[in-house]
């Protein structure tokens, strides 16, 4: 390993950081400038300190609203997104039974579903419910949309606990939700918190559906709040790069905490199969 | 061997019907409520507004029609009378025309709130479930205004949640009955026929009751109302179905099937609910002309129209054929650069003595925590022809603007560029967790038999990888088939369709031509073309299941 050589692949590293970030830090730069242009200047760093559009949005009691919808819809999202897919994997990782092949089958099945096919009957069905214009509405398609993926990779964490845990439990006289509830869950913290983080950001970027059931701007969530910003003549590029960075912090916060358990939960888990 | 009776499971049974009951009463309860907190407030405020705007007000208003009756009353102590207290309120306007300047009748009960409102402001409810407000004010000169509106009943929507939640019951029991069933069991009939008359007593009951369908004043927000007691429900039944299903009652020994089924089954409800029954009316849906409401069934023709590209070449932008050439053509584009550059990276990064690999793989990651939608346009703003900062980087280098979305193959350029950023983290941080779990010694043995690099890369490396790229790598094929953000946002289908990809396609086709069924035969030729892609990847995958 020559010392040459590394300074080759830190040279070439962080030119492609650079070049990776350079859009982020576009999106920062403009958010700091009291301005709605498009910032044209070569330089990414931020050259100014306003904090105008972020007061002009946060001191929008609407904004404000919408920013708590989008909290409340991702947040209990997260919680029966969750609690649904540990049980489901729990049982498609211990058990074998009629319907598990199928089971199994179906959830990937369910990824190809084109959204366009979905769209359509869930806007039906959500009328039907009363559920348009409701954050309930959004978090039960929202978590139903997560659960699939988050099954597989908490039933490939699952398969990696080793079983002998389990059955000396079951001499000490445990039952199945013992087993579960105790010795299960506790092990796969990290494949849990994976688990939660995906559900979270299923729920808080999805814009799509928000934008195709959510008609009263009061039941808006952030990403529809924010791509209106974009419009097709004039783009208030101040704004959307506020409201962007606003959305972006509390996902990206919460991915770098959880960065060291999304390689192994990942790699153990979804990729497993 | 088995203690629970045959009619162990009227227990939950009637736990079920309780919390049915239960919901539905706070249901009501918090429904009125909220309904006339809603109606009080809307009645106030219009009146307050007609205050402020005067007889224009009643004019806005009767022609909008969301008021029933709206009018402004004025009063003035007579001029030069000794008796200032002697006033007579008229209506200044009103929406009916005819009682414009008339004098305020005290035996009208509207007439008589507007007159009292000079003094003093009224919100009553009205005996049918109207509101009416009346509010006044003190002019200049001892003179006096006051505006008094009525409202009609809030309209009421039906929502059908009782009569889904005995169905849930009865899904239950027949769900429950069959994950506990025992076929050593001699008490089966009896219990099938239990859970048969139960199921369709669920069924029935709220029809008999004439509760399967309950008003809901619209004003509540049909929303949070449903919405609350749905999700009392499905809390309610959830956990019971796992408690008894996991047979926690009685601590004794259930049969592994039934745990297993109870451990599956409030995932597989909702997604049967919400995944199963959305996809399979999206499919009936293909086989018919629908749009605004109208359903025509019209066999296959959809199929046939898409397939044989009715009405235009093959090589058209919006034929078939065409546009999944670009969506395959976009999916090995995105899939060979994602890993291409994730797994170079990852290579760079495993090297043990390679300082600050932590900072540059979070810097790194960066892409991937960026929300998709927010990418897109952001990308979209930089591929801008007069301000987007590619333009000015090609200035620099002596281009001229391109006009990036006025040719294909430039949209389509840009497309994936923005799909490249956004993608290769995932496939950076896949490769780096399988490449940390390659054993350091089949390295080290290796570099004692003497291997070179690229040896040490194709046959450890690479084999090591497969188990865990291949289906990262299939994962991300059928994502990125199906990527409908970036397409739709960057270059929105430009120059004329030619860069849309078969979802954003049929998405059209839905939302912006209200071609459902044609959208929806669309989308059932998607859904096809990957679960065959997937069959055929499946070999590559099998050997990994236990």
């Amino acid at each position: 390993m020559g010392r040459l050589d590394h300074v080759f692949k830190h040279a070439f590293l962080v030119v492609f950081s650079v070049a990776t970030l350079f859009p982020a830090l576009w999106v920062v730069k403009m958010a700091f400038r009291a301005e709605q242009s498009f910032a044209t200047s070569m330089n990414p760093l931020p050259t100014a300190f306003d904090l105008d559009n972020f007061a002009a949005l946060l001191g929008d009691a609407l904004f404000g609203r919408q920013l708590l919808n989008s909290l409340f819809v991702a947040a209990l999202t997260t919680a029966v997104g969750v609690f649904l897919a540990c049980t489901a994997a729990y049982a498609f990782s211990r058990f074998r039974f009629p319907g598990r092949r199928a089971g199994l089958m179906f959830l990937l099945v369910t990824q190809m579903f084109p959204g366009t096919l979905m769209t359509i009957p869930l806007y039906s069905l959500m009328e039907m419910l009363g559920l348009l214009d409701a954050l309930l509405g959004l978090v039960l398609v929202y978590s139903t949309t997560a659960i699939p993926f988050c099954i597989y990779m908490l039933k490939g964490y699952f398969d990696t606990i080793p079983r002998e845990l389990e059955e000396s439990a079951i001499m000490d006289g445990a039952g199945p939700f013992t087993l579960f509830w105790r010795i299960i869950l506790p092990l796969s913290r990290p494949a849990i918190a994976v688990t939660a983080l995906f559900s979270f950001m299923t729920a808080w970027n999805e814009y799509i559906l928000a934008a195709t059931f959510m008609g009263d701007e009061r039941a808006y969530t952030l990403p529809v709040k924010v791509q209106s910003f974009v419009g097709d003549y004039t783009t208030e590029w101040g704004y959307f790069a506020a409201g962007a960075l606003i959305v972006s912090l509390p996902v990206m916060a919460l991915f770098f905490a959880l960065q060291k358990h999304l390689v192994g939960g990942l790699t153990a888990g979804s990729v497993k199969g | 061997m088995k203690s629970a009776s045959p009619f162990g499971f009227l227990g939950p049974v009637l736990a079920t019907i309780v919390a049915v009951a239960l919901g539905t009463f706070v249901f009501h309860r918090y429904a009125a409520e909220r309904a006339d907190s809603i109606g009080r407030a809307r009645a106030e405020q219009a009146a307050r507004w007609l205050l402020t705007h005067g007889p224009t007000g009643v004019e806005d208003l009767r022609r909008s029609g969301t008021v029933r009756l709206a009018g402004v009353a004025f009063d003035a102590p007579p001029a030069g009378s000794r008796y200032p207290y002697l006033r007579r309120p008229i209506w200044l306007a009103h929406t009916e025309p005819g009682k414009v300047e008339a004098a305020l009748s005290r035996d009208d009960p509207a007439e008589k709130a507007a007159a009292d409102a000079l003094v003093q402001d009224e919100l009553v409810r009205l005996p049918d479930g109207g509101y009416r407000a009346a509010a006044g004010e003190r002019l200049g000169g001892g003179e006096r205004r006051a505006a008094v509106v009525e409202l009609a009943p809030p309209q009421r929507v039906l929502v059908p949640w009782p009569g889904l939640s005995m169905a849930m019951l009865a899904a239950l029991v027949f769900w429950w009955d069959l994950a506990r069933r025992n076929p050593a069991s001699r008490s089966r009939p009896v219990v099938g026929a239990l859970t048969v008359s139960v199921g369709v007593l669920g069924l029935l009951a709220p029809r008999l009751l004439a509760v399967d369908r309950l008003e809901v004043p619209a004003s509540v927000g049909s929303a949070d109302v449903t919405g609350a007691a749905m999700l009392l429900a499905g809390v309610v039944l959830a956990p019971l179905a796992l408690v008894v299903g996991t047979g926690w009652r009685h601590g004794s020994r259930p049969s592994p099937h039934r745990v297993a089924y109870a451990y599956i089954g409030p995932a597989l409800l909702g997604l049967g609910v919400l995944v199963l029954v959305p996809f399979l009316y999206g499919v009936a849906l293909a086989f018919t002309r629908a749009s605004h409401g109208e359903v025509v069934f019209v066999g296959l023709s959809n199929f046939v129209d898409i397939l044989s590209s009715a009405g235009r070449s093959l090589t058209e932008p919006l034929s078939f054929y065409f546009t999944l050439v670009v969506t395959l053509l976009w999916t090995l584009a995105n899939v060979v650069l994602h890993t291409g550059i994730g797994l170079g990276l990852a290579l760079l990064l495993k090297e043990p003595t390679l300082r600050f690999k932590g900072v540059y793989r979070v810097l790194l990651i960066v892409p991937w925590a960026v929300p998709s939608y927010i990418t897109a346009l952001v990308w979209k703003g930089m591929f801008n022809q007069q301000y987007g900062l590619v333009n000015h980087l090609l200035a620099g280098v002596g281009v001229a603007p391109v006009a990036w979305f006025s040719e294909f193959w430039t949209a389509f350029t840009a497309n994936v560029v923005t799909n490249t950023w956004l993608g290769f983290p995932f496939m950076m941080v896949v490769s780096l967790g399988a490449l940390q779990s390659i054993p350091a010694d089949l390295y080290e043995a290796a570099a004692v038999d003497g291997a070179s690099k690229w040896q040490k890369f194709r046959h450890i490396t690479m084999p090591l990888l497969r188990p865990a790229l291949v289906p990262a790598i299939i994962l991300g094929s059928v994502w990125t088939f199906n990527m409908f953000n970036i397409i739709y946002l960057v270059s929105g289908g430009q120059p004329n369709h030619g860069t849309d990809i078969l979802i954003t396609q049929a998405y059209r086709f839905a939302f912006e031509q209200d071609r459902y069924g044609y959208a929806a035969a669309y989308s059932v030729l998607i859904f096809f073309i990957l679960v065959i892609w997937s069959f055929f990847t499946q070999r590559f995958t099998r050997s990994e299941e236990a």
